[in-house]
């Protein structure tokens, strides 16, 4: 029981929170074009309608009265008329409405995210109620306004008969039944209209959204189909087609007299207007199927994949513990052989597809930030415009949950210190009044680039170095600095170029959050700037953690794995290479650079006879910014390794700061430790 | 796995312990440290593992062993006389790994060596002598024989690696 009800509740959480972002993503579009069309009002009365039934269900009482008051001004605005709702109300009426309902919806966030935390609900909620039902009053005062002016000059949306509402003013309408009980009435009214579309008949049809909308089956229920048609001989030769067609009941031909009564001229304009309507219509349909794709997606516990990963990456070891048996070395054996490729083969495909279904698009991500550019815009009074690019493309969730805060944070600081004050000033730097922030995310083989750019002011790099030196993060005298090296001073623990505190960026975290935020999922964080032209950050993140190309090397009897992409060079040095240096360290020189020589088996106690610098081997190695040489007692080769974190029990003795990423099976069922090369420099710093 | 061919006592349920029939009485297993009998509760125990390939972890404290790869599970393995304190045993063909699953951690404990399984009435427990307290001992029990099993408080082995992370 409890089992149930925990799953119902995981349910409603992923539905609401999914259907929370869908109508954010409603509204900025609809506050950006400064209109709602049809399809978005009825989107959002879905939406609302569905999180007020299933948080009914749940007795979540404050979500299901603000749903509810949303619902019944959704109502009141379609009940109206989408288009006559845009045209009488005001640009202020408008602007008031979207700040409202963006209050709403957080507070509604909020609240879901109490229903996560387990935390009791708020109980009163009549600031938010009573904010939606004034604005309901509002519209209803514009509108009543309007209703008196439609009288005086008839207007046709106020006139129209009332038993047959007319859904445009087209002269001849066909109004399809279809037998009653059938099921799926939206489905078959699409095919009429696709049957009808496909005999060169131009006609518009009501309601507009019947393929991607199931809820339009109610409407075709109560009033049937509409087609409108402008000529009566097209309106005929349809309404002949449709007595072939079965289950439909009955398909009267209307005229629509409104019109009729109308002066000519007035109808010849009308119809006029009506054309180029009638072709943005039918541009605007296929666009949309191609926009909402008929998705048959289920929703899977996260834990389930991470298991089905586990034995995926469990199978590939088996494998090649099966393969490379030490029982059947040296045999021939040609049947197994084949075998043993075919297994790899299948092996290879499932663990392309396990990854596969851990894959999400960044889109999630990427349409947060639309929010957030519009709240920060508004409260700093900046006129920024966010572009997206590549939000298609697919990520490891586990990636996507970790890099979330980290863009987000990027962009809050590209909006409260990249992004020039006024517009005056971007003028004046010969820049459009409008800021720019391009969000970017595209594939490169096995990585993930994600970049964050703005055209704002730029680093001032003798800003950050006198500010780094009054917070002591300096490590050299200031004129050592490169540029490069001073954008890194940026992500350095305990730097804020701001002075003060804003409400945005600069709370205490910086950067250096930032950094370790994309560290953690394996990524690494450059900044690139040029002052007066914009700054940008890229993320490099690798697709997946689960699987790497790792180095398997060995010291005294442990076996460690490097990851490859960690790996510049590996090589043998003589002792006259080595340059020891006043702290006792030792030091090499490769292409021109000195770089610290660290030795895996006295940093890790291991006890082995290769001591020797010329015995064993150096593989220089690269993480982040950190670049050192590596001394080993001999490479074993190259094996793709599936990641196995470390046992959680192990955590308490932060073996994380010990250089020690996890490990992984090897292929005779030993253990390797795959070493991370990062915190290995920072432990060695230490030793 | 269980490997009670490398167990050199018989696994038997003593004798006099027979009329201890009732629901108080729970299974015990028993094992060597150090020259001392320890009881551990079977019920945590899922098995008992020998002559397995122990990777030894740099940088941890010394009463951690290493992990092992149980089944293409990693476990970590404690040796329980480092951990309390003693100095390292020698390996024999004796010593073995007892498995644990203490509220779904699993943990490796290398003993000296496994003795039996013995019903232990669990209300003749008897706190530790205070004065001789040990960190993971958390009950005493006198066996007929005359023997003191020393009872292992599996959750504070757990535990105190908890309390010691804060």
């Amino acid at each position: 029981m409890d089992n149930d009800m925990d799953s119902m509740l995981e349910t409603y959480l992923f539905e609401a929170n999914s259907l929370m972002d869908q109508l954010d993503e409603i509204l900025l579009e609809a506050e950006k074009s400064k209109r709602f069309t049809v399809d978005d009002v009825n989107e959002i009365f879905r939406i609302m309608h569905t999180i007020k039934g299933s948080s009914a269900m749940m007795e979540f009482d404050s979500l299901m009265t603000t749903a509810h008051k949303i619902e019944d001004l959704f109502f009141l605005i379609r009940d109206r008329g989408v288009e006559y709702f845009d045209e009488k109300c005001d640009e202020k009426l408008h602007h008031g409405m979207f700040d409202m309902l963006f209050t709403v919806i957080d507070f509604m966030r909020s609240e879901i995210e109490k229903v996560e935390n387990n935390e009791p609900l708020t109980e009163n909620i009549d600031s938010y109620t009573e904010k939606i039902s004034n604005y309901v009053m509002k519209i209803k005062a514009a509108f009543g306004e309007a209703a008196e002016d439609a009288e005086q000059a008839p207007e046709p949306v106020a006139v129209a008969a009332p038993e047959t509402a007319f859904p445009d003013d087209s002269p001849f309408f066909l109004q399809i039944r279809f037998e009653e009980g059938i099921g799926m009435e939206n489905l078959r009214a699409f095919m009429v209209v696709n049957t009808l579309q496909e005999e060169g008949l131009s006609f518009k049809f009501y309601p507009e959204d019947v393929e991607a909308n199931p809820d339009s089956c109610a409407v075709i229920i109560e009033n049937g189909l509409f087609l409108s048609f402008t000529h009566k001989a097209e309106a005929e030769k349809a309404a002949s087609l449709i007595d072939n067609m079965g289950s439909i009941t009955s398909c009267e031909l209307l005229e629509n007299h409104v019109k009729k009564e109308e002066p000519k001229e007035d109808t010849a304009v009308k119809q006029q207007q009506n054309a180029p309507e009638k072709k943005t219509g039918a541009a605007a349909n296929p666009s949309h199927h191609g926009e909402k794709p008929k998705q048959s997606l289920i929703s899977v516990n996260l834990t389930k994949l991470d298991n089905l990963m586990a034995i995926v990456g469990e199978i590939v070891i088996t494998e090649s513990m099966v393969t490379s048996s030490p029982d059947i070395q040296g045999l021939k054996l040609d049947n197994f052989t084949k075998s043993a490729r075919q297994l790899r083969k299948l092996t290879d495909e499932l663990q392309d597809i396990a990854m596969s279904i851990r894959m999400v698009p960044i889109a999630g991500v990427f349409n947060k930030m639309n929010r957030i550019v519009r709240d920060m815009g508004q409260k700093l009074g900046k006129d920024v415009e966010l572009k997206v690019v590549g939000e298609e493309t697919e990520v490891d969730k586990a990636i996507v949950d970790g890099i979330g805060d980290p863009i987000m944070h990027i962009v809050r600081n590209s909006m409260d210190h990249g992004i020039e004050e006024t517009a005056d000033e971007r003028i004046a730097a010969g820049k459009s009044p409008k800021g720019h922030i391009t969000l970017s995310a595209e594939h490169t083989g096995s990585d993930i680039i994600i970049a964050i750019e703005d055209d704002g002011q730029g680093v001032n790099l003798d800003a950050v170095l006198n500010k780094a030196a009054k917070n002591g993060v300096l490590t050299k005298p200031e004129s050592e600095y490169s540029k490069r090296e001073i954008l890194n001073l940026l992500m350095a623990p305990g730097f804020s170029t701001n002075e003060e505190v804003t409400e945005y960026s600069g709370r205490g975290v910086g950067m250096d959050v930032v950094k370790k935020n994309v560290e953690k999922v394996g990524g690494i964080v450059t900044i690139t700037s040029e002052e007066g032209k914009g700054m940008k950050t890229t993320l490099k993140i690798p697709l997946t953690m689960a699987i790497v190309d790792g180095m398997e090397i060995a010291v005294g009897d442990s076996i460690f794995t490097i990851p490859i992409t960690n790996i510049r060079q590996s090589f043998k040095a003589s002792a006259a290479d080595i340059i020891s240096d006043a702290s006792n360290g030792e030091v090499i020189k490769r292409m021109n650079e000195f770089y610290p020589i660290f030795r895996l088996h006295e940093l890790y106690n291991i006890p082995t006879k290769i001591t020797n610098i010329e015995d064993g081997i150096l593989i220089w190695v690269e993480a982040s910014d950190k670049s050192y040489c590596l001394f080993v007692d001999e490479l074993l080769g190259e094996q793709q390794v599936v990641v196995k974190p470390l046992p959680t029990y192990l955590n308490s003795y932060n073996i994380k700061d010990s250089g020690i990423a996890g490990c992984t099976i090897l292929g005779n069922g030993n253990i390797s430790i795959i070493l991370d090369i990062l915190n290995l420099y920072l432990m060695a710093q230490n030793y | 796995m269980a490997m009670e061919e490398n167990t050199p006592v018989e696994v038997l349920t003593d004798p006099a312990h027979k009329e201890v029939s009732d629901e108080l009485a729970q299974k015990y297993l028993m094992f060597l440290s150090d020259g001392l009998d320890f009881g551990v509760k079977a019920s945590y125990v899922v098995e008992i593992i020998t002559n397995h390939t122990i990777t030894t972890l740099p940088m941890t404290p010394d009463f951690i062993k290493g992990i092992i790869n149980l089944r293409g599970q990693i476990i970590p393995i404690i040796d329980i006389r480092t951990k309390m304190g003693k100095m390292e045993g020698e390996t024999t063909n004796y010593s073995c790994i007892i498995v644990f699953d203490i509220h779904s951690i699993m943990l490796g404990v290398y003993v000296d060596t496994v003795s039996q399984v013995v019903d232990i009435d669990e209300s003749k427990i008897s706190p530790p002598s205070p004065h001789n307290r040990q960190e993971l001992v958390n009950g005493m029990v006198s066996m007929p024989d005359g023997k003191t099993i020393l009872i292992l408080d599996c959750e504070k082995l757990v535990d105190s690696e908890a309390s010691m992370m804060m």
